[in-house]
């Protein structure tokens, strides 16, 4: 096995990490302001694809665009479906069950991520009466991968990677900078005294639902380019992996949610690529990837159960 | 200055804080039950009690945190019964809570920065500057997390956060609770420099001794009801008062 | 219309998770205002992928079958006989497919059931069926172990006498894929992926066994999952490994995004598949790079064969929602077959129709005699329940559509 094969096995553990993380940071945040696992974000996630998809096909001209000049707008529709989506079902789903036992908003989490692949399953049409039951077809970069030195670097890889570095810087400076980010931030160690400094709670879950579905959006955007395809149901393991990712690096914390989902790329690549490398073990190889990815998990979680990065659970009574 | 005013003035001024007939309850047990009380503009009022008497509970219902379940609060001419906790801060009142509650995985700076939330984007250095004069400790490690101060540090953090959104009454919640004889004597002494400055106060303590030399009105709780009332000098010297809360008889 | 709403009943059943409940409760609601006419109406059941990544391929089989019972009906083919197509969805789930036989079975007015799609699924089904005598002929599902037992390289033996298909098994699609591309395309050296499901394992251990028969080497042999998009792992791998071919055991959804990624990867080796790869929404995701990769598909392609220009002008003429599709002519040849059976069945009864289990019996065995020239060719099943014909189409992706088959023939071996 040659290191060629190694550093392009890396390479794509990161950008597959990078997708991740961008998807865990909204299961974080959620978590981190109403301790709900938002089991509908993979679907969020899913719509944001739709959404960008939307644009492509049925605005005209926008598919005549060069894929460059098309991008920002797929990735407005897509941020703004998604959005729209996670707050109605924040406002409609989740608050009224504010106060109810913890059981109710995560079985309703897990019904409105089965109704929403429904939705789009039935009801998405394409220009031309196409629909959204088989996986469809999303526009790619065409042209050459970048070659530095053997390992390839795919045009949809480059975007991915700028794209959730971008997005993190932002992340970052709105959580520790802004306003807005440290009511959040305060909301997630203590809602009640959050409160008493007078930040309205109700809008704080909002702010996370919407960023973390906006960012689940540019991760929709990235898995489309990358495998030239979205279906309704894409969300489903997106969502299980993102959600590992979290929990992996400390479900609440933002930070921890990128590397968690880094670190779970990289081992996902890594064990399933080494192991396809050799004839002995080549069937644990990409098969088995998942199946790596929670031993991962389970390894973490008992040599540090808050995660890579969490702090103590019991923090709240 | 308040401390000047007799009997008959303090009648003619319109009160801050009025309660009438206020029950809270959790769930089907009453924790409050029934009690009125008036806070004046520039006083300092004591509400003690026991462990357990209520006195939290009050001061949670004043901020909002609890809702009533009868009974009613006027906070400057306003009605604060059915107002959610964010827009009584809004009002100009101030809740300093029980167990200090500071933001732990935020910075010194960054907790008062929050205290000041309800006043936007305004110019918040004047208010920092006044924080770190009154506890220069905080200045001095303004950019530290706020989980690493001690007992008596994290207190003065939640006085200064509180006092950040300028408020017109502040209500502390056992602020010397927990802390070391030297610490209690410098917060309270901080409680003291606040009432000399006009800040009107509306102080829960156990320790009733301190809190009575500071107050200019009290009130004793005792299973969610008021039984005594009076200035600090009448409930110094009431025998009931003597006998269970300062430790005499 | 009656179809259509069934297919969104599968899918909010699938939603409750009550596909059983539901579905049948659907049924006999329609039993009662269908048999209004006096007629009899006896039921066939159609099972297949109706919504999913395979719903393209289902959906052909469900208008097709759909072609055959209204043409039977419109013939008065069973005299005193209405049919009833009865669809289910399966959504490729071999649990979804158990519940959905059973629910065949538990309504006495199905006779005989036509489907499913994927060789796992109709392993889970079979014994259901079996149990019942409820005859189920598939016309898609192409793993040789359902009639053959699960030895069938070495000792073949009926697995389940209730089963047939009219489509030739991997047994052939496999080895013909091999020869082709040993003695056609002179490649030695081929990576194997298959999905892990019953139908693509199937497909690459039968095409691996003849290449390395005719002196082929397997550089590598690489399994991953149905639902996988992301393949860089295997690519890696591939590229080390020199082949010149990938041989892709699976369905299309995962099917094409394998050959994007390769072809990205900068190797420009061609995917080769089974029928399951051959579909336009493959070249749709895979992208123009897809050009010049291969797909077998059993029998000789509808379009050219004479037997089929009546089931192709009636399809059209019907004008169903979706085409055909590569399943289209064995499914209408599968309900065809049912009909006659049960045709066969109520002459033996002079007409009458026996009771409940009775009835399923003698269409069973009617089913075994069964003999006719469908729109595949003449059908007729074996001692194990396989057709005669051994038909297998080679097609090839050419400036982005699949090409009309580059070469049909019988695998000889
Ligand atoms: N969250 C709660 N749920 C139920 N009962 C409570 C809760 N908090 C306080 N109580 C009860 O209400 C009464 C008053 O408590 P509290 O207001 O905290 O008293 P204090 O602050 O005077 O010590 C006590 O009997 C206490 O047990
Ligand atoms: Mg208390």
């Amino acid at each position: 096995m040659s290191v060629t094969v190694l550093l392009q096995l890396v390479e794509n553990g990161l950008v597959l990490g990078a997708m991740y993380g961008l998807i865990a940071v909204g299961y974080t945040m959620v978590y981190g302001t109403i301790q709900l696992i938002n089991f509908a974000h993979g679907e969020i996630f899913m719509l944001g694809g739709f959404g960008a998809l939307t644009v492509y096909a049925w605005i005209p001209g926008v598919a005549h665009l060069p894929l460059f000049a098309a991008l920002p707008l797929m990735l407005l529709g897509g941020v703004v479906v998604a959005v729209a989506a996670a707050v109605g079902a924040e406002r409609l789903a989740y608050r009224p069950l504010r106060t109810a036992p913890r059981l109710a908003p995560l079985i309703t989490a897990i019904g409105l991520s089965l109704a929403l692949q429904q939705v789009v399953s039935l009801w998405y049409r394409l220009p031309g009466g196409g629909n959204a039951k088989a996986p469809v077809a999303f526009p790619s970069f065409g042209g050459k991968a970048f070659d530095l030195g053997g390992v390839l670097v795919q045009r949809a890889d480059l975007f991915t990677v700028i794209a959730a570095a971008v997005c993190m810087a932002g992340l970052a400076w709105f959580v520790a900078r802004t306003r807005s980010g440290r009511a959040m931030q305060a909301t997630a160690q203590d809602p009640d005294t959050a409160r008493l400094m007078g930040i309205d709670p109700d809008r704080m879950i909002v702010v996370a639902f919407a960023v973390g579905a906006a960012l689940a959006a540019v991760a929709a955007l990235t898995q489309g380019l990358r495998y030239g395809q979205i279906s309704f149901d894409m969300g489903f393991v997106a969502g299980l992996k993102a959600f590992t990712a979290a929990v992996l690096g400390g479900i609440g914390n933002v930070r921890g949610a990128m590397l968690g989902g880094i670190v779970l790329g990289l081992a996902e690549e890594l064990s399933s690529g080494i192991l396809a490398h050799f004839r002995d073990t080549a069937q644990y190889g990409q098969a088995w990837a998942d199946v790596w990815a929670f031993v991962l998990l389970i390894l973490v979680l008992l040599l540090r159960p808050q995660g890579l990065l969490g702090e103590r659970v019991a923090d709240r009574a | 200055m308040t401390a000047l005013l007799n009997d008959e003035a303090l009648l003619s001024v319109e009160a801050l804080l009025s309660v009438e007939a206020l029950h809270v309850a959790y769930g089907r047990v009453e924790a409050v039950k029934g009690i009125s009380m008036r806070v004046l503009p520039g006083q300092t009022v004591a509400l003690l009690g026991a462990n357990g008497a209520g006195k939290t509970t009050t001061l949670r219902t004043l901020s909002g945190l609890l809702r009533p379940t009868a009974g009613t609060i006027r906070f400057a001419g306003q009605s604060l019964e059915r107002v959610p906790a964010h827009h009584i801060v809004r009002a100009g009142l101030a809740h300093c809570p029980e167990a200090r509650r500071i933001f732990p995985r935020m910075t010194i700076e960054e907790n008062l920065r929050l205290g000041a939330f309800i006043r936007g984007n305004e110019d918040l250095g004047p208010d920092l500057r006044q924080a770190y004069e009154r506890f220069p400790i905080l200045g001095e490690r303004h950019d530290q997390m706020a989980g690493l101060l001690s007992g008596g540090e994290q207190q003065m953090l939640a006085i200064a956060r509180a006092l950040m959104c300028r408020p017109r009454l502040l209500m502390l919640d056992e602020p010397s609770m927990g802390l070391s004889p030297i610490m209690m004597q410098q917060i309270l002494r901080t409680v003291a420099e606040l009432k000399d400055a006009g800040t009107t106060i509306l102080l829960v303590e156990q320790n009733a001794q301190a809190a009575l030399a500071l107050a200019d009105y009290a009130y004793v709780l005792e299973t969610g009801r008021i039984v005594v009332e009076g200035t600090g000098a009448e409930l110094l010297a009431d025998e009931r008062v003597r006998v269970a809360y300062l430790g005499e008889g | 219309m009656f179809q259509r709403s069934l297919a969104v009943l599968g899918a909010v059943a699938g939603v409750c998770g009550l596909a059983t409940a539901c579905g049948s409760r659907s049924q006999s609601a329609h039993t009662a205002s269908g048999s209004g006419g006096g007629a009899t109406v006896v039921k066939i059941g159609l099972d297949a992928p109706l919504t999913g990544g395979l719903q393209a391929l289902g959906l052909g089989m469900q208008y097709s079958a759909q072609l055959a019972v209204d043409l039977a009906n419109k013939q008065q083919a069973v005299p005193g006989v209405t049919f009833q197509l009865v669809a289910k969805d399966d959504q490729a789930s071999a649990s979804i497919g158990e519940q959905n036989a059973a629910a065949y079975v538990a309504d006495p007015g199905v006779a005989g059931v036509v489907g499913p799609l994927n060789s796992a699924v109709a392993q889970s089904m079979q014994s259901v069926f079996n149990q019942a005598n409820l005859v189920d002929v598939s016309s898609a599902s192409t793993n040789p172990s359902l009639t053959q037992g699960p030895n069938w390289k070495t000792a073949k033996t009926r697995a389940y006498p209730s089963f047939f298909r009219d489509i030739t098994t991997d047994a052939v699609q496999g080895p013909f894929a091999a020869d082709y591309v040993f003695k056609t395309l002179g490649i030695h050296s081929v990576a194997t992926v298959d999905d892990g499901q019953t139908y693509g394992v199937g497909l690459v251990e039968t095409f691996s066994a003849e290449f390395k028969k005719l002196g082929g080497q397997i550089a590598l042999a690489q399994t991953a999952t149905a639902n996988t998009t992301d393949y860089s792992s295997v690519i890696s791998a591939v590229k080390s490994s020199g082949a010149k071919l990938v041989y892709y055991g699976g369905e299309y959804p995962a099917g094409a995004p394998l050959s994007k990624e390769l072809k990205a990867a900068g190797l420009n080796i061609p995917e080769m598949g089974g029928d399951g790869n051959q579909d336009p929404t493959y070249i749709k995701t895979a992208g123009p790079a897809s050009n010049g990769d291969f797909a077998t598909v059993p029998g000789a392609p509808l379009a050219a064969l004479p037997s089929a220009k009546d089931f192709i002008a009636q399809y059209q003429a019907a004008h169903f929602p979706a085409p055909y599709a590569i399943y289209g002519g064995t499914s209408y040849d599968a309900a065809e077959s049912i009909i006659l059976s049960v045709k066969a069945a109520l002459a033996q009864d002079g007409g009458k129709m026996p009771a409940g289990d009775a009835f399923r019996s003698q269409v069973e065995k009617a089913e075994q005699a069964v003999s006719f020239d469908g729109a595949t060719g003449p059908v007729a099943f074996d001692q194990y329940g396989d057709v005669g014909s051994k038909v297998i189409t080679m097609y090839k992706i050419e400036n982005g559509a699949w090409d009309q088959g580059v070469y049909s023939g019988a695998f000889a071996g």
